[in-house]
């Protein structure tokens, strides 16, 4: 078991891959609390963020998850560390149903409520994730390495539901690769889980591409939120 | 199982960048300051401080630059400034801007609408329509404020603005201004110029496009951007700042050189670039003119450009007419330089014109490399993040017709070395 008694809760992963995508920001707004402001690359864009992680040695075990989350600004406040980024997760699907009710109940994290499926195909530079619901495909994605650096990075996460609002910084250890040379790709298939999507104009191709390997996610305590961030 | 990770996160200055300090979390809006401070301050010693180092000389090949780390004044070879024609500290440049003060006094005094035109301006005016082949050319007091006005003033709310992703500030700010509805497509590539342009319906559309694009130094494909533009009945924005004067057989850009000048509705350019001056223009139909003389609001209410330089960027403009020799020299210089790099395997990225990227692709070394060159002689540009994309950051070397051979060839002998050294080049 994984969860410390100070409240942290560490996941191992073997591979954790990302893309951003640009989709327009009426679509994030429509979603997002008003609370919080969607990060824009180019005015009028914002950003989709799609990942997918491979999991072992977690609080439930073995598991994959795919996130789709939209990033936000963070909350940056002098004196407190900076987090390289911020999500809001309005969507996640688990390869089991003792992880999927986990991440509900402990971090209020927003789930499409069937198993899927996720299988990791890693070849020579680049490594592709194909989702699946009872066979029927969700998402496929391929993301392409860069240089590998040992990093330990910080990001924060805002959840939302009926209870209330929440944050939680995340940090991420291991080896990790990025990179802008738009090489990746995803598709995103019509299905329950990525209904969402269906009229939000996602660009096919990632305009920033994350892949992270033999690493350690810990959840830092959750927060209760009077509101997002007051700005 | 691996302990629990520190909750301390150690800041390097390297991991955060202008882009992380654009929200704050509080109700006060100097509380970014605190923060901001905190990390600019750690980021100048670690390489910021290569920008805005103050220079004591024109913007020639060799000048007198005041190092920002220890503030020590340094000789330089200068592959960093856009003066593409030479024109900056010609003497019949200067001799021209030396009479209009002694004739207008430094500054018009006045916005161009009221009080602050002067003849001058007039003049310039003309003698621009008449180079561009257009019906008039207005003049705004920076190539910044020239998109700003000419965009906001004509697109208005339920518009759309498409502008490829990689256009200036200038023209995102502008397309911000006018509240249209505004999209992006994939530098350079009119098959996604067309699926955004089968998404505004019919609505008034404007694209946005750049002769040459300052950071890769790359040309549009112009022919087939005006040719999806004009299926959808698109008006056509083309920016020359860094074409204009430089491209054509009588360097009056790009759209001279597809032979597509009748084709573009609004022609931009700066005379910052190959002029050697400041300000910048639009050139078209006389019914534009009479608009934006209107509803410009960044030249309505600004000073006119001031005299001095009018008259200096007039007399840069008749040079560049009666001097083709200049236009032949810049891509004599060009082409000797993009030879050089190339036979010593350096990545130049896609471009084909006078600005010439350094390919380094790595966000943490170009600062180093870039205080290196600094301290053998060279004063080059790095660009970094959000400027271009993460790890695409890089070295900008712009090319002027006034670089003699020497001057390229020393400075791609420290450049070589200095990226051999650091293992960038092997």
């Amino acid at each position: 078991m994984s969860t410390s008694k100070e409240g942290y809760v560490q996941y191992h992963y073997r591979d954790a891959i990302g893309g951003f995508f640009e989709f327009p920001t009426e679509n994030a707004k429509a979603i997002l609390p008003p609370e919080l402001q969607p990060i824009e690359p180019h005015h009028g864009s914002s950003v989709l963020s799609v990942m997918a992680f491979d999991f072992h040695n977690s609080p439930v075990g073995d598991y994959g998850e795919l996130i789709l989350s939209i990033l936000v600004a963070p909350r940056i406040e002098h004196g407190q560390p900076m987090p390289r980024s911020a999500f809001f997760p309005f969507r996640l699907g688990t390869t089991t149903r003792e992880s999927r009710e986990h991440a509900i109940e402990r971090w209020h994290l927003p789930h499409y409520m069937k198993d899927i499926g996720i299988s990791w195909v890693r070849g020579d530079g680049h490594i592709t994730i194909h989702s699946t619901d009872s066979g029927e495909p969700i998402v496929d994605m391929t993301v392409t390495e860069h240089e590998w650096s040992n990093v330990e990075h910080r990001y924060q996460a805002f959840m939302n539901d009926e209870d209330g609002a929440y944050t939680s910084t995340i940090i991420m250890a291991g080896q990790f690769s990025e990179n802008e040379e738009e090489r990746g790709g995803i598709t995103i298939h019509s299905q329950a889980m990525t209904d969402l999507l269906a009229d939000w104009d996602v660009d096919v191709t990632p305009f920033r591409e994350l892949w992270m390997r033999n690493g350690l996610q810990t959840f830092h305590p959750l927060q209760t939120l009077a509101s997002y961030a007051k700005r | 199982m691996a302990s629990r990770t520190e909750t301390r996160t150690v800041m390097n200055p390297l991991d955060y960048d202008y882009s992380s300090f654009f929200y704050s979390s509080s109700d006060d809006p100097f509380a970014i300051l605190e923060p901001y401070n905190e990390w600019y301050n750690a980021a100048v010693p670690e390489g910021y401080y290569l920008f805005a180092q103050a220079m004591a000389t024109p913007p020639d090949g060799r000048i007198l630059l005041t190092e920002g780390k220890h503030h020590e004044r340094l000789k330089l070879l200068n592959l960093s400034s856009y003066n593409y024609l030479g024109l900056s500290s010609r003497a019949e440049v200067i001799a021209a801007a030396k009479a209009a003060l002694d004739q207008y006094g430094l500054g018009a005094a006045g916005s161009p609408i009221l009080s602050g035109t002067m003849e001058v301006h007039v003049q310039l005016e003309e003698a621009l329509a008449k180079f561009k082949k257009k019906e008039a050319v207005m003049v705004f007091p920076t190539g910044y404020s020239t998109n700003v006005g000419l965009i906001s003033g004509i697109m208005r709310p339920g518009d759309w603005i498409i502008a490829d992703q990689n256009s200036h500030a200038s023209i995102v700010d502008g397309a911000i201004l006018s509240k249209a509805e505004v999209r992006f497509f994939r530098h350079n590539n009119p098959a996604d110029l067309e699926k955004k342009l089968q998404k505004a319906h019919g609505k008034k559309t404007l694209v946005a496009i750049e002769g040459v694009y300052s950071m890769d130094g790359d040309v549009c494909p112009l022919p087939d951007l005006v040719a999806v533009a004009k299926k959808y009945g698109a008006r056509i924005l083309l920016d020359e700042a860094h074409s204009a004067f430089v491209y054509g057989a009588n360097g009056r850009g790009v759209a001279e050189h597809f032979g597509l000048e009748e084709e573009v509705d609004m022609h931009v350019g700066t005379f910052s670039k190959a002029l050697g001056g400041q300000g910048g223009y639009v050139a078209g139909s006389r019914n534009l003119y009479n608009y934006l003389k209107g509803f410009a609001r960044s030249r309505v209410f600004s000073c006119a450009l001031s005299p001095v330089v009018t008259a200096g960027v007039l007399t840069s403009l008749g040079l560049a007419q009666r001097e083709p020799q200049l236009r032949a020299q810049l891509w004599k210089n060009v082409a000797h330089i993009r030879a050089k790099l190339e036979e010593n395997g350096v990545d130049i990225g896609q471009s084909t014109s006078q600005v010439i990227p350094i390919m380094v692709k790595n966000d943490r070394r170009v600062f180093e490399l870039g205080h290196k060159l600094l301290r053998a002689g060279l004063y080059l540009q790095p660009i970094i993040y959000p400027a271009v994309a993460k790890h695409r950051s890089r070295f900008r070397v712009s090319i002027s017709a006034a670089h003699t051979t020497e001057q390229l060839d020393e400075g791609v002998a420290i450049l070589v070395k200095v990226l051999r050294e650091e293992g960038i080049l092997v």
